[in-house]
């Protein structure tokens, strides 16, 4: 290990890498300045040095908990174990219903982003989807130390900020909705909402007469069966020369980052893979050019 | 003849291939079948081919995959019900079971191209095949020609092609990502799987091209499984029950190709890149590891926790779904509206779009309201458009941020951009858009693309003096420069670039300037620029071409000059001209039309290619034509005519009954004049002369010297080749001479479908249209031929179509200025041998019969009339030999002859009878052609049995790719038989009574028939053939006799008589 990845408080980074904070999504960003608040910072430098060295052993989320395992001094892993508190149902109508009035917040977060102004729907039940203090993210932790968070918890802190920016729905698991409920949710609150400001007559009347128009079609070739076997279509224009990707226009380029945390004991790994699958995607598309090129000769 | 065919298999099990799937190929045949029905399970396939034939068949063919191994489907196929014939009724051996079952539907399957029945009915088949894993199946996929009618490959063979070919162009451009598929349920891993990008616009285009074209045979599978007890034992029967539950009788349903063409797209790109991938880098953390070695391995299969894998899918499907949302039926749209009159804002309304069709648009309050419920696009069905919307939304926002504005509440459905906004749009971030699968309309005059650049609009006329004859000749014009559909002057576009906004508004329309646009106006309105009929022609021919670098938009062409245009492009019918005076004959309208087709490029000096259908009479028309340029003193100086040796005949007798005032003169045999003097002086009053390639080319010197006014080539694609010596030769003599040849070509062939043909021929015709041959091949042949690239066709069709008019005699306007039954008279020439075979027989015979006591001399008469009519036919069948030589066609003008219109048939896709009196001659010519095409020819004969009999004419009559050519004997075919399908009748030798003829004809023809037939009588000139003929014509005394009383009057013929019968005449 270099001596810069040598934490202070002011240079704790999430990405445990070389990559600042500026990288990070907001939300990832937001969680590191919550751990960064810690007062204790010998207690943060020792737990990010767990962290780094992969002394996390394993991050999984069951339910509304996330259950860890951390190598201490001890010849077992200590298990960690880190909740929110969960939204009522009662709490989570409010939520859903603030939620629903803005598309753009659903639009977002299918699109895995999480809205920078996420909380302004949580306020309406007066609750957060993000801590506001340390204190209240629940932990526990089966080691001796009777401090918490402990370093072995703070060390599970550093690396859920990597699994926020794996999936933002994570966030509403932990506050007890998962991805499927909350957009199945969401959709029949859009509709309510739809109901209520134009007149529901109409509305209906609308989605009724789509229904009405739904017969199953037959598919076209029940009712000509030589479609079974009929394909008189030349090869499209642009399929005649197969060319590469012009620079920087491959689907490796336009994705960006694999959202996947990285284990700390192999920072170079994320890096590494799509390395590789870059410079092996560009001997492929040779490959493929040249098969195309003698193709149908 | 059997057809391969090719069908996916779902991922099966079995003990060769682990649950992976494959591509099934098989192949159908036609042959008589019981029908037959499903019992416990679905009935055999009757007509496919066993795994070892196919084998062998695909090893002939030399198209036998890698990594293949025997494999059972079972296919849904459109049927056809049929009783169950009642020697069939047990198909199955007897069992003890009680439980046997007794099909309860029987039939047949139906083949690609036979008739599909009243009521066609799906069943599932069972097929047997060969499999190919993955892997192996694209490379075999990648062998398989792109385009072009290949007899043996199924339609569906050409889909995969192309969709293989769209495979390799995914992986070239790198559109693709790693995924993690979770299990699908017990016994399904999980798999690590290369999966395809689909968000370009037009890959999303092309995945809807492939699903709506997509032949169902390539998907209609449902694997067969093999049930456990059959490999323990092989001798236990398995009960009903188990098979049944093993491969119950279910159909695969038809449905909508778009979730199944991404699934196959997904296997061929998944199974390219498994393949290629090395697994190699070290240093990854476990997750990355297990994934990277899942991607290079055969099965995929990932072995982690469940917890992980579901993490490591979840990264991998938030790392796509941010350029690539799901394959949906709908997509998000955004429609651009310029602002109101007096406004300055943009609105932009959000839509849900259908992928498949996208004028299909509904505005996003319907989706809304929708909910959770189903939307019906037209007829596209879309699951939870709401979510469909805003996931769309949600990755529009990504690229295009300023739309977070306009989805601040709970059902947006528009909002208002600045014009600034707005042009970042239309120039941006339009394209970025579609390119994450966001659908953009804009205004369309800001669309983009050609129409919404400055160009011009362009009035033309003819100038009054002017015929409109001369290709340089100036119009009379008038221009104005023209953007987003509306007009404007030099000085409105200097007013409105000095805006300095790029979006402007003018008459009405928003429209969107460019830097270079007021420079290239300048330029061009500077220039003072002309324009020529050449131009206009030019112009008109293709969209979008350019003058000046800028493109025109609109082109109005006053009433004189449209005809011109008009008939020039072939956009209407070329205006008819009547037969000249001194034709004898009548032309029939679309005769006359032709006429006026090659009196009007004539005008022009551009060569023309006459390419009807066979029997629509080309060389009538050519001969009206010269007569018209005759009659009207046009024709000053001889004419050369270029045509095969065995067609010579014919054109000298077509002149002499059709144009007697032309005077033909005939530049081949040994007795040819061979210098250019003697040759000057003969053709000084001559209109006509008549040669053959191969003489053209000899003497290509000699006539080279004469000052030709034209050259017509008769059976044109014998230049096709153009690096041999005759179509040089034949070239060379079109363009030489200091005065302007004009330049006819005539053929049968489609021309304009053989690309590598075109090229030589318009080298004749026009050489200035299609360049020099490198640019040629490498602009069009390559790009065609390889790939069928069918943009390159199109313009090289635009280039070619002035100069070809072809037409079908199945065409509607065509068909009805023909009779039902067109008689054609091909004359031909003998051979050198038959000449001198013929000559001696005569002599010979004439005077042993001469000498013979009149008790012998009918027999003697009838054996060498029927010798004779032998040689005519070719000389083997006179000696009685049995075997085909290496010369046998050239043994035989009339073989010769009928073998070139016989290729024409076969191109056509027609088929044709061939009626013989002689069953040897029968058998030579099946052997002979069979050899030649490399197809079953069958001959039915007198002494052929009368089951095969019937089998013939059914495989004749109902295979959909049965035979083209049927030979049959005069009197074994010639009565009773319904040989409908065939187009074409050959009588390749003459019968003294014609209603025996005509009885042989209608095996084809039957009134009321749609298609006409030609029927071609063929007459060898000079030989006692055309005597019969001419006799049969004339309805002369002599023939009726023949025809009441059979050939006894032959013997009462004096030998003088009969020398004047038999003697071969001078033709």
């Amino acid at each position: 290990m270099t001596s810069n990845a040598q934490p202070t408080n002011s240079s704790i980074t999430t990405a445990l890498g070389q990559e600042g904070l500026g990288q990070q999504p907001w939300w990832v960003e937001q969680w590191m300045e919550l751990i960064n608040s810690y007062r204790f910072k010998k207690r943060l430098e020792r737990a990010w040095t767990y962290a780094r060295e992969g002394n996390v052993t394993s991050i999984r989320f069951e339910g509304r908990r996330v259950h860890a395992r951390v190598q201490g001094t001890g010849e077992d892993p200590y298990k960690v174990k880190l909740w929110l508190d969960v939204l009522t149902d009662e709490d989570w109508v409010y939520v859903l219903e603030a939620l629903t009035q803005k598309a753009r917040w659903s639009a977002q977060l299918l699109a895995g982003i999480m809205p920078a102004d996420i909380e302004r729907a949580f306020a309406a039940s007066g609750k957060r989807l993000f801590p506001f203090k340390l204190q209240e993210v629940r932990s526990e932790c089966s080691c001796p130390d009777k401090a918490n968070p402990c370093k072995h918890i703070s060390a599970i802190y550093y690396l859920m900020g990597d699994r926020f920016s794996e999936d933002p729905f994570v966030l509403f698991q932990l506050r007890g909705r998962t991805r499927i409920k909350l957009l199945a949710d969401l959709a029949d609150q859009r509709r309510e909402v739809l109901a209520s400001l134009i007149n529901e007559d109409e509305c209906n009347q609308n989605v009724d007469n789509n229904q009405d128009n739904a017969p199953a079609q037959p598919h076209p070739a029940v009712v000509n069966p030589s479609l079974w076997w009929q394909y008189d279509s030349s090869l499209s224009s642009d399929l005649v020369v197969i060319t590469p990707a012009l620079d920087g226009d491959t689907g490796l380029d336009s994705v960006g980052e694999l959202p996947l945390a990285e284990e700390p004991k192999f920072p170079e790994s994320r890096r590494l893979f799509l390395d590789h699958l870059r410079q092996q995607g560009q001997a492929l598309a040779q490959e493929a050019m040249m098969q195309a090129m003698s193709t149908g000769g | 003849m059997s057809l391969l065919h090719a069908t996916w298999l779902p991922a099966i099990r079995n003990p060769t291939s682990s649950g992976r799937p494959a591509l099934l190929v098989w192949a159908d045949t036609w042959r008589v079948a019981s029908p037959a029905g499903p019992g416990a399970t679905p009935a055999l396939h009757p007509f496919t081919l066993s795994s070892t034939e196919l084998r062998a068949w695909l090893a002939a063919m030399d198209l036998l995959p890698d990594g293949i191994f025997d494999a059972t489907a079972c296919l849904t196929l459109p049927s056809r019900s049929l009783g169950l014939r009642s020697s069939q009724k047990k198909i199955k051996p007897q069992s003890e079971e009680t439980d046997e079952i007794t099909p309860v539907w029987t039939g047949l399957p139906l083949q690609a191209g036979e008739p599909i029945p009243k009521e066609p009915e799906w069943w599932p088949w069972q097929v047997e095949g060969l499999a190919i894993e993955p892997a192996s199946a694209t490379s075999w996929l990648s062998k398989l020609p792109l385009s072009g009618n290949n007899p043996d490959l199924a339609d569906e063979l050409r889909w995969w092609s192309h969709l293989q070919r769209w495979a390799l162009s995914i992986i070239a451009r790198g559109r693709w990502l790693p995924h993690v598929e979770l299990s699908r349920g017990e016994g399904y891993p999980h798999r690590a799987r290369w999966v395809p990008l689909l968000n370009r616009e037009n890959d999303r285009r092309r995945l809807e091209d492939f699903a709506t074209r997509l032949p169902l045979v390539a998907t209609c599978a449902l694997p067969w499984r093999e049930p456990a007890g059959i490999r323990s034992n092989r001798t236990t029967r398995l009960r009903p029950e188990a098979m049944r539950a093993a491969n119950p009788v279910a159909s695969c349903r038809p449905r909508s190709g778009r979730l199944r063409v991404a699934n196959l797209l997904e296997e061929l790109v998944d199974a390219q890149l498994r393949k290629g991938f090395e697994s190699n880098v070290e240093g990854l953390d476990p997750l990355l590891q297990v994934w990277q070695e899942a991607l290079g391995s055969d099965t995929g299969v990932i072995s982690l926790d469940t917890e992980e894998v579901e993490r490591l899918a979840a990264a991998s499907n938030h790392w796509k779904e941010g350029v690539a949302g799901s394959v949906a039926p709908a997509r998000a749209c955004l429609e651009l509206f310029t602002p109101q009159e007096g406004e300055d804002l943009w609105e932009l309304r959000f839509s849900l779009q259908a992928e498949a069709d996208p004028t299909l648009k509904v505005s996003s309050s319907i989706a809304w309201a929708t909910g959770s419920k189903i939307l019906q696009l037209g007829e596209v069905r879309v699951d939870h458009p709401g979510e469909v919307l805003l996931e769309g939304l949600g990755r529009a926002l990504t690229v295009f941020p300023t739309l977070e504005r306009g989805l601040e509440t709970a059902t947006p459905e528009s909002m208002y951009l600045t014009p600034a906004e707005a042009f970042v749009l239309v120039r941006t971030a339009a394209a970025q858009l579609r390119d994450v699968g966001v659908g953009v309309e804009l205004p369309a005059s800001l669309s983009g693309g050609l129409a919404s650049r400055l160009g011009l609009a362009i009035q033309a006329e003819l100038p009054e003096a002017s015929r409109g004859f001369t290709l340089g000749e100036n119009l009379d014009w008038k221009w104005e420069l023209m953007i987003g559909g509306v007009t404007l002057q030099l000085k409105e576009l200097e007013r409105l670039a000095g805006k300095r906004s790029p979006l402007v508004l003018h008459q009405g329309v928003w429209i969107e300037l460019r830097p270079n646009d007021l420079k290239n106006a300048e330029r061009f309105c500077s220039s003072n620029p002309v324009m020529s009929l050449d131009d206009a022609l030019r112009l008109t021919a293709t969209e979008g071409d350019t003058l000046m670098k800028l493109p025109v938009h609109r082109f109005d062409s006053g009433p004189r000059l449209q005809v011109v245009l008009e008939q020039y492009h072939q956009q209407k019918a070329p205006d008819a001209l009547a037969s000249p005076p001194g034709f004898v004959g009548q032309l029939r309208p679309y005769q006359e039309r032709g006429l006026g087709w090659l009196a009007f490029l004539h005008r022009f000096d551009q060569g023309a290619c006459l390419a009807d259908d066979m029997g629509l009479g080309k060389t009538i028309q050519l001969l009206a034509f010269l007569q018209h340029l005759k009659v009207e003193n046009e024709l000053k100086r001889p004419v050369l005519l270029i045509a095969p040796t065995s067609v010579l005949t014919n054109w000298k007798r077509e002149a002499n009954a059709f144009t007697p005032e032309l005077r033909v003169y005939e530049h081949y045999g040994p007795r040819r004049l061979s210098t250019s003097n003697a040759l000057k002086k003969a053709l000084l009053n001559e209109d006509m002369v008549l040669t053959s390639y191969g003489l053209m080319q000899r003497d290509i010197d000699l006539l080279d010297m004469i000052d030709w006014q034209g050259v017509i080539i008769d059976e044109a694609q014998a230049i096709k080749n153009p690096s041999s010596k005759q179509s040089q030769a034949v070239r060379d003599v079109a363009r030489s001479g200091k005065n302007n040849r004009f330049r006819i070509a005539l053929t049968g062939t489609p021309v304009e479908n053989r690309v590598s043909e075109l090229w030589a021929l318009m080298d004749f015709l026009n050489p200035k249209v299609l360049g020099q041959e490198d640019f040629f091949r490498q602009r069009y042949q390559i790009p065609v031929e390889r790939y069928g690239d069918i943009s390159s066709l199109k313009d090289l069709k635009i280039r070619v179509s002035p100069f070809i008019l072809r037409r079908l005699k199945t065409d509607k306007a065509i068909i009805s200025d023909l009779p039902e039954k067109v008689e054609l008279s091909e004359w031909v020439d003998l051979s050198n041998e038959q000449q001198s075979l013929y000559r001696s027989t005569v002599e010979d015979t004439l005077d042993a019969i001469a000498c013979s006591p009149r008790g012998q001399r009918h027999g003697k008469i009838l054996g060498l009339l029927t010798r004779l009519k032998q040689i005519c036919n070719h000389p083997a069948l006179a000696l009685k030999e049995k075997d085909i030589d290496k010369e046998f066609v050239l043994r035989s003008a009339k073989l010769q002859r009928l073998e070139e219109i016989l290729d024409e048939v076969i191109e056509a896709g027609d088929r044709a009878l061939l009626f013989t009196q002689f069953a040897e001659w029968g058998h030579l010519m099946k052997s002979y052609f069979q050899k030649k095409w490399n197809f079953e020819v069958p001959f039915l004969y007198g002494s052929t049995a009368k089951n095969k009999r019937q089998a013939m004419i059914d495989r004749f009559q109902e295979d959909p790719r049965g035979p083209q050519i049927f030979i049959l004997s005069l009197k074994a075919g010639g009565v009773g038989l319904n040989l409908t399908r065939a187009s074409h009748v050959f009588h390749v030798d003459r019968w003294w009574n014609p209603a025996v003829e005509n009885q042989a004809t209608d095996r084809a023809y039957r009134i009321g028939q749609e298609n006409r037939v030609m029927v071609h009588k063929f007459i060898t000139s000079g030989s006692v053939e055309e005597k019969i003929d001419r006799m049969i014509r004339e309805k002369s005394r002599l023939a009726d006799e023949i025809i009441g009383s059979g050939e006894d009057w032959l013997a009462g013929l004096g030998v003088n008589q009969l020398r004047e019968l038999v003697a071969l005449e001078d033709s």
